[in-house]
């Protein structure tokens, strides 16, 4: 990118301006320097004298008596560009030299020095070399024709001079180009761009660059007819190529031809400004503007890209149509230029484009935006690492500062008074925005090492900061030398000076304290009054202080007639000891008065008697003034002062009920002085709300230095609304208004810090006070995810044919695994309403989604510290399949299953019906009650323990995500089968299958030392196979006593086809049997299981359900309580789960 | 979407009355400033376009990088110069609005 490009510059020749020879005092410099640059204009009417035509000129229509050669001097040259070939007036033309001869004696080393410095510019046609000043000796030295001196003479005619010489110059450019044009015309050129060379040089390459070659030529001779002068056969030039190239589809060079037929456009009707060139103009440069953007779409893969030309291009059009009747279009071209800036590789690239953004922005009017891209340069110039970039960045951001009214001091003089200039400075304006410039321009100008201005924007940044902070955040505490916790019992707890609750009534007679601090600005509040009847110019007022360390600031004041004001009265404690303010000095009507305090009541006592004329109805209360206590004042050294902020804004915290959020605080350090310690704790209400405090972020950045911060993550939990705070606010707005609002309700960050402890006079340490700063969480509640309702389903499922049974051991212990096995797999469960029942209970949670967004529920169960999230039966899906997350969409509800297998009680045991047995039994004895409570309490934290285990997570949007409260709903659901639920059944039945006998069940047991995975593998396999029919199929029923007592029973074992039909009858022709299945005795001991072996032989494939029931011999009152037996006759029967059984066909 | 948004109330001669960073908070302090600048910069393109269209409401008015501005112009005939928004009320309503959408 170049800067400041226009359409027109397509017209202008580069020259370069060195200084050559000996080192030129910058002020001469710049004298030389403009001297030669005030002719970038040459007429070729004055070019007359020193051209000569030495073949016919291709330029045929060149305007000899109205046009002009366009020159662009570039002081101090230029790097060549690679592009140069593309557009020839980015070719450096010609080189001119400037001496100093006063510093360069020797002409010789003047000439060398001159021919190596253009060496680097192998493009230039013409080279001058200037020589100002010189001494008298140089002047008697023969002419030389390589140095042009320029003898010493008045300004004019020193001007005159340079400008035969220019003239000189151009003349012998133009013929140059002409000579170029002739020659390229005859011989052709090869001419490439950067683009070129980087694609591969293939057969088809060459043919196709050998086509193009044509157009190019013609596109590059038009650019030196434009550089010479002749806009007329630029044009036909630039038809040809244009032609050219759009049959060779050139795409680049066909946008180059078309940016230099406009240049010629505009060139040649410069002085006439009318809408038709203007539209055609607008016309041509969009078709540019494409065939730029088409051409970097083409050459996207490589390196060197295009893009710069497209946006120079978007520019260039810019600055034509710069008025502010084209506001929109200029803007719209601008904006789109900017979003260019991405695509820039080069930073210096960015640079120019935005500098020349804000330039434009600036022509247009558009301050603002001006000011916004300037900014943007400036950050760009604080990137680079040096002293040169940094006093850049602070010029242009200099600039800024009246878009951003961050006004200099001298402006805002106008206004009267200090305090309401600094007022109406820090509300009036974008503060923010203010701020952010005014501490750019500090950090600019401190790397910049400008002293001047770092103080001045220093000083503004500071009155801008230096807004009144609440009281309590710089509330000072006295610190308990003996307590490591210094700041309790230190100060006054709350809000109030006095309450009657605090010890001690001396201090009812002891002067009031008051403690300011070394640099912390304090303010007085003073009542004026006006007795007279006319108005009162008080042209400065301020605190009178004879200690001597106090800093008072003058006001002004304006009191209409017969009106009071008060006034704050400002200053800064200077030096630490007592300070004493006896009343305050008036500059009145020229005259200057004290004012002492002390008086007041005497007056205002005279004034009640009649003795003084004033106005007593203006003053209040002055029988209450005459026991008024001076506060005695002492000032304490500097103490550090925490401010607290927010990231991302101090407004409220909005949160859904139950939402986990992170919020971070930074704590920036005010003061002057470091923080040593500082101790965060909560108060206020809601304080569960906060989960953690990241101490350990804010402790490692201890000492805090003085402008030193630190940010440190605080995590919040939303808080439930309670019904009241529903209703309320549903009453207030039904539909919409879901928001809780409730001023009190939150918690606060209590932080209190202090500064190091000084060292003074020997070994005494003192403690200087510390500070509590109260940061409130503005925590707003929003109504987030409801619970409507909670209930017990119980739900009859029978037990399916599933590998755990399949593959189930003799060993004692493995069974309550595989049980764990199978009831982790839920999945495999199918309902069968016309089979016999597994009693599954279910949990049943309604959500309804009251708000207005979408929330994803997510249900998990935690067991034994591992979370089994898969055990969610959705109601909408099939049963089949887990679903681990429901969506709920605003204003509906859905229905969450929970099964509720997994909490039940290892063992069965009397304790638990001590409670239900307690109403029976007289009261009385200690003993029962203490075992009654300790029952009690175990069952109370066995339902907790369930109840914690079951967690709804959910999550809203990208950043929300909160859990649900839904204890007390459960607690409440759970409440009447709480026992059904937690209590094993006194006797489990498990069926399995024996293969082979004995032979099988080692075999199994061996492979039970392999890893699980192995044993997974295994169990899988069997679980496909299904039972075969007609062989003999061997099965054993396992029962598990759960109670501690031996348990005695008959025991039935039957089997049900599909259709529910007995086939353990004698009647039945599907199944054969072999064993006993009916009226078995069995004694189980306490906690042990036996196992029945049994076979069965199916004649008919299909599916049958296997179930075992017992009938308890002589139950005890336990297992009667468990069966909820009625009358103490009634048979007490115990029936196992269904077992599902697939049978097939063996043909 | 944009994760994150500034909303500001301006009244004349460039004084916000109301300032509220919204969506998901921008992780560095720089960031908002950044917001704030290039709101300040589109009142230069409203300020034309507010005379030039009957609507209310620009869309997208004006754009930097991935930023984009839309203005609703109002006038409050109860509005008292120089007074800035304060009422926690209105706070937590557009906070809670643009939780709603962002």
């Amino acid at each position: 990118m170049e800067p400041s490009v226009s359409i027109e510059s397509g017209s202008a020749i580069r020259v370069a301006v060195l200084p050559v020879g000996g080192p030129i005092p910058p002020a001469c410099l710049r004298d030389y320097a403009v001297l030669v640059a005030r002719h970038a204009r040459v007429d070729l009417a004055a070019l007359r004298p020193y051209y000569s035509e030495h073949q016919k000129s291709p330029f045929a229509h060149q305007p000899w008596d109205s046009g002009r050669l366009r020159l662009k001097f570039v002081l101090g040259g230029c790097v060549p560009s690679p592009w140069e070939d593309f557009q020839s007036s980015r070719k450096v033309l010609a080189v001119v030299g400037i001496c100093h001869l006063p510093s360069s004696p020797d002409l010789d080393r003047v000439a060398a020095d001159f021919v190596d410095a253009a060496r680097s510019y192998p493009s230039a046609l013409a080279n001058r070399c200037f020589a100002f000043c010189p001494t008298d000796a140089q002047l008697v030295q023969k002419k030389r024709d390589d140095i042009i001196m320029f003898p010493p003479s008045d300004q004019q005619s020193l001007e005159l001079h340079m400008l035969t010489m220019i003239q000189d110059l151009a003349a012998s450019l133009l013929m140059e180009f002409e000579k170029w044009v002739l020659r390229a015309e005859s011989t052709g050129t090869i001419l490439k761009t950067p683009l070129d060379s980087q694609s591969s040089l293939g057969s088809e390459e060459v043919i196709k660059a050998k086509k193009r070659r044509l157009g190019r030529a013609q596109k590059i001779i038009g650019d030196y007819c434009l550089l010479a002068g002749s806009p007329a056969d630029a044009n036909a030039h630039y038809a040809t190529a244009i032609e050219l190239a759009r049959l060779t589809g050139d795409v680049f060079w066909h946008a180059g031809a078309l940016e230099g037929s406009v240049c010629a456009l505009v060139v040649d009707r410069m002085d006439e400004s009318d809408p038709v060139l203007e539209d055609e103009v607008k016309f041509r440069y969009y078709t540019i503007i494409q065939l730029y953007r088409r051409a970097t779409l083409q050459d996207n893969a490589q390196r060197v890209s295009p893009v710069s030309f497209e946006l120079e291009a978007a520019l260039r059009l810019a600055r034509y149509l710069c008025r502010r009747q084209c506001a929109k279009e200029v803007s719209d071209l601008l904006m789109g230029a900017a979003d260019g800036a991405k695509a820039l590789i080069d930073a210096s690239d960015r640079l120019i484009l935005y500098i020349e953004i804000a330039r434009l922005f600036g022509t247009l009017g558009y301050k603002r935006k001006a000011a916004f891209f300037s900014r943007q340069v400036a950050q760009l110039y604080l990137q680079q690492d040096n002293a040169y970039a940094a006093m850049s960045a602070m010029q242009v951001l200099t600039t800024t500062t009246t878009a951003y009214h961050v006004q200099s001091r001298k402006n805002s003089k106008r206004d009267h008074g200090l305090l309401k200039s600094v007022v109406s400075l820090f509300e009036s304006q974008w503060s923010t925005l203010q701020m952010v410039v005014l501490r750019e321009i500090l950090m600019s100008s401190i790397r910049a090492a400008d002293p001047l201005s770092s103080w001045s924007a220093a000083a503004r940044l500071l009155r801008l900061h230096s807004f009144p902070l609440h009281p309590s955040q710089r509330e000072i505490v006295k610190r308990n030398p003996n307590k490591k916790d210094w700041w309790t019992g230190g100060g006054p707890s709350g809000p109030f000076i006095y309450t009657p609750f605090t010890k001690g009534g001396t201090s009812a007679t002891s002067k009031q304290e008051v403690n300011w601090i070394v640099g912390e600005p304090v303010q007085v509040m003073v009542e004026l009054a006006n007795p007279c009847s006319f108005d009162l110019v008080v042209d400065s007022i301020y605190l009178s202080v004879h200690s001597g360390n106090f800093d008072a600031f003058p006001v002004s004041v304006n009191l209409p007639p017969n009106t009071s004001k008060l006034v704050l009265l400002s200053g800064i404690p200077t030096q630490v000891g007592q300070v004493s303010i006896p009343g305050c000095i008036v500059h009145c009507f020229g005259v200057i008065t004290e004012h002492l305090f002390k008086e007041v009541d005497c007056l205002l006592l005279g004034a009640a008697q009649g003795l003084v004329l004033s106005d007593p109805f203006r003053c209040c209360g002055s029988s209450k003034f005459k026991s008024v206590n001076f506060p005695s004042i002492s000032v304490v050294p500097s103490l550090p002062l925490l401010v607290a902020n927010f990231v991302g804004g101090d407004g409220s915290i909005l949160l859904y009920e139950g939402e986990i959020r992170d919020v971070l605080i930074t704590l920036t350090n005010a003061g002057t002085v470091p923080v040593e310690e500082a101790n965060v704790a909560l108060s206020g209400k809601n304080q569960d709300s906060v989960i953690s405090i990241a101490h350990s972020t804010w402790k490692s950045a201890l000492p805090i230095k003085p402008g030193g911060e630190v940010t440190f993550a605080v995590t919040l939990r939303a808080w439930h609304l309670s019904p009241s705070d529903l209703e309320a606010d549903g009453s207030r707005s039904p539909t919409n208004s879901r928001r809780i609002a409730r001023e009190g309700s939150n918690p606060f960050l209590d932080i209190h810090y202090a500064g190091p402890s000084t060292n003074s006079e020997g070994d005494n340490v003192s403690l200087p006070p510390g500070r509590h700063l109260v940061v409130p969480l503005n925590i707003c509640v929003l109504q987030g995810m409801r619970l409507v309702r909670a209930r017990l389903l119980s739900m009859e499922l029978p037990a399916r044919f599933t590998d755990a049974q399949l593959g189930s051991v003799s060993s004692t212990d493995k069974i309550s695994n595989d049980r764990d096995v199978m009831h982790n797999d839920i999945s495999l469960l199918k309902i069968d309403p016309y089979k016999g029942s597994l009693d599954l209970r279910l949990l049943e949670l309604e959500l309804f989604n009251p708000t207005d967004v979408v929330f994803d529920v997510d249900v998990s169960v935690h067991l034994d510290g591992t979370t089994v999230e898969q055990k969610i039966l959705q109601e909408v899906k099939s049963a089949g399949s887990a679903c681990h997350k429901t969506r709920i969409d605003r204003d509906y509800s859905a229905r969450v299953l929970i099964p509720l297998e997994h909490f039940k009680l290892p063992v069965l045991d009397t304790s638990f019906f001590v409670k239900e047995n307690g109403s029976d039994e007289p009261a009385g004895s200690r003993a029962a009650t203490l075992a009654e409570k300790n029952a009690k309490a175990e069952l109370n934290a066995s339902i907790n323990n369930l109840i914690s285990k079951i967690k709804v997570k959910w999550h809203s949007g990208r950043n929300s995500s909160g859990e649900l409260n839904i204890k007390d709903a459960i607690q409440a659901a759970l409440q009447a089968s709480i026992m059904d639920i937690l209590l094993p059944d006194p006797l489990t039945f498990n069926f399995r299958h024996v293969e082979d006998g004995t032979a099988a069940k080692s075999d199994f047991s061996k492979k039970l030392g392999d890893d699980s995975s192995h044993y997974a593998d295994e169990s899988v396999l069997r679980w496909q196979d299904p039972i075969s029919a007609n062989e003999m199929t061997h099965m054993e029923v396992q029962i598990r006593n759960n109670t501690k007592e031996t348990i005695r029973m008959n025991l039935s074992i039957s089997c049900k086809d599909v259709a529910g039909e007995n086939c353990f009858d004698e009647n039945s022709s599907t199944v054969l049997w072999a064993g006993v299945l009916s009226d078995i005795y069995l004694e189980v001991q306490p906690l042990q299981e036996v196992v029945h072996p049994f076979s069965i032989y199916f004649l008919v494939p299909g599916d049958y359900s296997l179930q075992a029931a017992s009938v308890i011999i002589d139950a005890t009152d336990v297992l009667r309580a468990r069966a909820k037996a009625e009358s103490p006759d009634e048979p007490i029967l115990c029936r196992g789960s269904p077992f599902h059984i697939h049978v097939v066909g063996t043909a | 979407m944009a994760s994150t948004a500034c909303f500001v109330i301006v009244s004349k001669n460039d004084i916000p009355i109301y300032e509220a960073e919204v969506g998901s908070a921008p992780k560095k302090e720089d960031l908002a400033y950044q917001h704030q600048f290039i709101l300040h910069a589109a009142l230069d393109v409203v300020q034309d376009l507010a005379w030039s269209t009957n609507a209310m409401f620009l869309k997208s008015v004006d754009r930097f990088n991935d930023l984009v501005v839309s203005v609703y112009i109002f006038l409050n005939p109860l509005y008292l110069p120089g007074s800035r928004i304060t009422s926690s009320h209105f706070d937590t309503k557009v906070r809670a609005l643009a939780r709603r959408y962002l």
